[in-house]
């Protein structure tokens, strides 16, 4: 036995659930109104094309999640796959994406509170709303530096009772309010531009980020091999229900108090949201409130809900960027300041101020446009007048579908050049073959979500003009850092450092409590060297 | 409100594809180790399903009587405390000893208090007897118990038997599970090590 503390194992199946729940289930209160807002009668399509990309990231995170349990996540994976620079560029796309987390959830935490507190409005009052979001990020910062943390116990049930309420919100809407020929007319005369479909398909992906959370916690969950694969897929088919099943119902909606435009005229449901940055942070909280009789209760509980899911989420951002940078340091992808520990409160508190620091300068550039005049005219010139929550979930798609890109590369490296390691969990469709004697199996559906996913990029890139510069922008700041710190350290700047990854992959099995699956490693090393030797 | 047909199935799937994924989830299938677990557990479930706690004058069973207390409870089983009187054969088999049954109500109603502590049911009985093993034997037997409990000797009594003789023939010849407590203050390994340990320490220093 090792004399180290490890991680306890004490994430259970709906521990794990709600770990990923907290951070990918909270994404629907935020894309849905981005969505409908950009991709209008054709958001149903954005979010079933994203969806469907998800779940091919979701079944290659599953796979490798359960193959290598441990809590880096997709920057261990693709530094497993592709070597150090790759997987430094993976990782420091996930602290992007978390980095953004914080602020963009919290932001949208406080869009949800405006629902019942007029005070916060973004629109009316700004300086409120900004100070209130900066409080956030500030507490937030703080609790996780002096080590508090929501308990896992509170956690499970705030997911219990979102999974919970989205569901009925969903069973009640399509039972009292739907109406398929309102659906095939607004997709009929609302059809966006193409330029629009892909604004909204970028933007669709950030209602399924977060399955990184799942296999962070893959290092404390309870039997990862075989219960990872289960909540991964339960979280896939969930988050593919609701943002199916919230879009459609969105644009065939019959609303119970119907709104008026300045004419006079009714409007549907999804015209609340172009150009509203206030409705687009609160979709769902409007969305429930107009369910016939259900929405009576839905518009108190929803938006108070949304807020403690959404700021759940952001603090995920927090402890999962400081998470990630303590693992890159410890691969030597990042200076060791990211491993330090507070002598007093035994927390990363170098790290966990860093990237909340980043968060607050994201934050200022988000809703400068709001705040003063003059930015707002410098934004309307360089960037089209995006505002503040496009601009965050702009960057929070890239972050996103730059690291799904690479994952899924690691996925068919790892595939051809590890095939001893047991995969509980194998993506399906594969094609067999051979690569230095070994009979492995090439992933077709990687192939296809690298295609997806990479177009979603694409898009995001073509159509977000913040994103488009602020994204890469970040990735090439890593990357020159990177070299210098290498370079510092005396290390390979473009080659891996050598890796011992047999004795690594016994460690991560044995540490996981999946015995059976470390013999089966030890048995395919074996049978793998005896080829080797009768080859020779 | 307008009810439409697509919207009824529509919410009819959601809900049985929510409720069917997450039981399924809740589910996963068990590893070795975990049915070995369940298997130990199994076994200790049949094993407290009955349970004699024993004392007698050579028998100390009061901390034994704790921990089967607290078995019984997470079983949710009863326990049956019984005291035996060994009568010796220069008396008549059903002599008065006041000395002994007092000391047996003390225990029993120690038992009895232990019980009541830990939320379990407990009987009591003090049972006359000429051989204490012959006689733990018969009540087992009688009572179909699942497992004896018992507590050691009296530290010094025997020096041929470590256990005792009783202790010994009682777990040698019963059919059921028995659990014997050695308090660890009648051992001597122990204590020598820690005097070895004293007696080493000075010349060390």
């Amino acid at each position: 036995m090792s004399s180290n503390p490890q991680l306890r194992r004490a994430v259970t199946p709906w521990g794990s659930f709600s770990w990923g729940y907290s951070d990918v289930g909270a994404d629907i209160f935020i894309g849905l109104g981005l969505v409908l807002a950009y991709a209008a009668g054709a958001s149903n399509f954005a979010f079933l094309f994203a969806g469907l990309v998800y779940v091919c990231i979701g079944l290659a995170y599953t796979e490798l999640a359960a193959a290598y349990p441990v809590a880096g996540g997709g920057q261990y994976f693709v530094l497993r796959g592709l070597g150090d620079l790759f997987g430094f560029i993976a990782g420091w796309a996930v602290l992007l994406d978390f980095t953004i987390d914080i602020t963009l959830f919290a932001w949208s935490s406080v869009d949800y509170m405006s629902q019942l507190l007029p005070a916060v409005l973004a629109s009316v009052h700004p300086w409120s709303h900004f100070l209130v979001v900066l409080g956030l990020i500030g507490l937030l910062c703080l609790l996780n530096v002096i080590g508090v943390r929501e308990s896992t116990a509170f956690q499970g049930s705030v997911a219990a009772v979102d999974v919970l309420s989205e569901t009925l919100i969903l069973c009640f809407g399509f039972l009292f309010a739907f109406q398929p020929q309102i659906l095939i007319h607004t997709m009929h005369v609302s059809w966006p531009s193409m330029f629009g479909l892909m604004q909204g398909t970028s933007l669709a992906i950030v209602s399924f980020v977060g399955l990184e959370s799942i296999s962070q916690a893959a290092q404390e969950t309870q039997r990862p091999a075989s219960v990872i694969p289960r909540t991964s897929v339960v979280l896939i088919l969930t988050i593919l229900i609701y943002a199916v099943g919230y879009s459609n119902l969105a644009l065939g909606m019959q609303m119970w108090h119907p709104v008026h435009d300045a004419h006079g005229h009714a409007i549907a449901f999804w015209q609340l949201f172009p150009g509203n940055g206030d409705n687009q942070g609160k979709a769902v909280a409007l969305l429930s409130a107009q369910i016939p009789y259900y929405g009576l209760l839905a518009q108190f509980y929803v938006p108070i809900l949304g807020a403690i899911l959404l700021l759940i989420s952001a603090n995920s951002g927090v402890f999962g960027s400081s998470r990630i940078a303590y693992s890159m340091s410890t691969s030597k992808l990042l200076p060791s300041v990211f491993q330090r520990i507070h002598a007093r409160f035994r927390t990363p508190a170098a790290s966990i101020l860093t990237f909340c620091g980043l968060a607050v300068v994201v934050l200022i550039f988000a809703a400068l446009p709001q705040l003063d005049h003059g930015a707002r005219a410098v934004y309307q010139r360089l960037f089209h007048g995006e505002d503040g929550i496009t601009f965050l979930g702009d960057l929070y798609a890239f972050g996103a579908a730059t690291s799904y890109s690479f994952v899924f590369v690691a996925l068919v490296a790892l595939r051809l050049f590890d095939p001893m390691t047991p995969r509980k969990f194998k993506i399906p469709f594969n094609i067999p073959m051979r690569v230095r004697g070994e009979r492995v199996e090439f992933p077709i559906i990687a192939v296809i979500g690298f295609i997806g996913i990479f177009s979603i990029l694409v898009f995001t890139l073509i159509t977000h003009d913040i994103g488009r510069v602020a994204g890469p922008g970040w990735l090439i700041l890593g990357v020159f850092l990177y070299f210098l710190y290498r370079r510092n350290k005396k290390l390979p700047l473009f080659r891996s450092q050598p890796h011992d990854w047999r004795t690594a992959q016994t460690s991560i099995l044995k540490n996981a409590g999946e015995l059976e699956l470390m013999d089966e490693y030890h048995a395919n090393l074996r049978a793998s060297d005896e080829r080797k030797r009768a080859l020779r | 409100m307008h009810i439409s047909l697509a919207g009824v199935l529509v919410a009819v799937f959601i809900a049985g594809m929510m409720a069917s994924t997450l039981w399924w989830m809740l589910h996963p299938p068990t590893s070795f180790v975990q049915r070995l677990a369940a298997q130990a557990e199994h076994q200790l479930e049949r094993l407290v399903g009955s349970v004699i706690v024993v004392f007698s004058a050579d028998i100390e069973s009061g901390h034994m009587m704790a921990l089967a207390a607290k078995l019984a409870h997470g079983e949710r089983s009863d326990l049956f405390a019984v005291y035996v009187v060994e009568v010796p054969f220069t008396l008549p088999p059903d002599a008065t000893m006041p000395d002994e049954e007092r000391a047996a109500l003390d225990s029993l109603g120690a038992a009895e208090a232990i019980a009541m502590h830990s939320g379990v049911n407990i009987r009591t009985d003090i049972v006359k007897t000429r051989n204490t093993s012959q006689a733990v034997l018969d009540l087992a037997k009688r009572e179909k118990a699942n497992l004896i409990v018992l507590g050691s000797y009296r530290e010094g009594k025997y020096t041929s038997a470590p256990l005792g003789s009783d202790i010994e023939e009682i777990a040698a010849n019963a059919k059921c599970d028995v659990l014997i407590g050695v308090e660890g203050k009648h051992g001597t390994l122990l204590v020598d090590e820690t005097q070895a340990g004293a007696d080493a320490s000075p010349e060390k220093a």
